[in-house]
């Protein structure tokens, strides 16, 4: 029996038939602005806040102070409660990158790994892992040694990829192919806005729905609609593209 | 240190193939056995290879008979000898990121 880890994000842990299998990476794909670290955010609190599972977050791109902005502007009012408990545990760009020297995080983190008391974990972003490996068998190995290690830890684990090119077209990198999910994040510009979507392209020993499903965000975060009609390339009006 | 010094020391008989055994961390003992090296001149080489910090001594690891023995492994990925100006030896050192990575997935195996 497969073991799930619920997302507890509305609509998505349907489209995954249950959740992302557990102890397993997954890759979430998207432009900038499409709500990678929304999604990384609310699967955090979540863990604590709906399952017990508490979660460890790690990025680059943001400040702990921007991050708990985030997370308060969509209403999720006890993360600062749960960071202060140690029940999410954040290194932020300042921890991550002070004195350039990520090495030393690297042993935090790897102490925390082995505590066996986190379930969840987010790195936001892929390419700022990638700027510590020289080339690109490098970075072959030691995100397969990486991921390897979050596994074997017990956790569960979202990273964060910056998409380049615009949907339908994706880039395809050896990070889909080394990571267990791949989850892709697309928005469409609309005359009042844009239009917002999911793609769980890939999740390893699970059967999903691979149809691409509308998401909106929101107070509360992301919710997705499985129900509603499938995104089709052959709409009416003109293409989204 | 000067660049000449690393140049005589990484020169030496041996220096070029313990470092491109040390990748893993080794014994002088593995060392020894597996190049061919007499043990005494073993020794002397990663004595020299530590003090120019072109290797290092990585654990000490508890062996089978239960006695301590000291693992190492190279502390460098590349040396550059550039002659242009004046003469320089640029030792690359390994990345301690891949290092940590390297130590946190072997013991994984080993669990």
């Amino acid at each position: 029996m497969i073991q799930l880890t619920q997302t507890g994000i509305d609509g998505l842990d349907d489209i995954l038939n249950g959740g992302i299998v557990t102890n397993s990476t997954t890759l979430v794909s998207g432009n900038p602005g499409a709500g990678k670290s929304i999604l990384c955010l609310q699967y955090i609190y979540n863990g604590v806040d709906e399952f017990g599972e508490s979660g460890i977050y790690l990025t680059f791109e943001e400040n702990a102070s921007d991050l708990r902005e985030a997370a308060e502007s969509l209403g999720f009012d006890k993360w600062p409660e749960y960071v202060a408990d140690g029940k999410i545990k954040v290194y932020d760009k300042q921890v991550l990158l002070r004195e350039n020297d990520f090495s030393s995080s690297i042993d935090l983190l790897l102490d925390d790994l082995e505590d066996d008391q986190y379930d969840r974990l987010v790195l936001d972003s892929l390419a700022m892992f990638e700027l510590f490996f020289d080339d690109e068998m490098e970075k072959r190995t030691y995100l397969l040694k990486f991921t390897d290690i979050l596994r074997e830890n017990g956790l569960t684990s979202l990273i964060t990829n910056e998409q380049g090119s615009r949907f339908p077209d994706t880039d395809i990198g050896l990070a889909n192919y080394l990571t267990d999910g791949n989850i892709y994040l697309i928005q469409t510009p609309t005359d009042s806005g844009v239009n917002r979507y999911v793609w769980v392209a890939k999740m390893r020993k699970q059967n999903i729905e691979t149809d691409i499903f509308p998401m909106e965000i929101d107070w509360g975060g992301i919710q997705i609609h499985p129900s509603a009609s499938a995104f089709s390339m052959m709409g009416e009006g003109d293409p989204p593209i | 240190m000067s660049s000449a010094d690393i140049l005589q020391t990484l020169g030496n008989k041996y220096s070029a193939e313990i470092l491109d055994a040390t990748d893993e961390p080794v014994s002088a003992q593995e060392l020894s056995d597996e190049l061919g090296i007499p043990i005494a001149t073993c020794y002397r080489r990663i004595d020299e290879l530590t003090e120019h910090d072109l290797l290092e001594l990585h654990d000490n690891i508890l062996s089978d008979d239960r006695r301590r023995i000291k693992v190492y492994r190279r502390n460098v990925d590349q040396v550059c000898v550039d002659f242009e100006e004046e003469l320089s030896v640029n030792v690359e050192e390994r990345s301690e990121v891949t290092n940590k990575l390297d130590e946190a997935w072997r013991t994984l195996s080993d669990g």
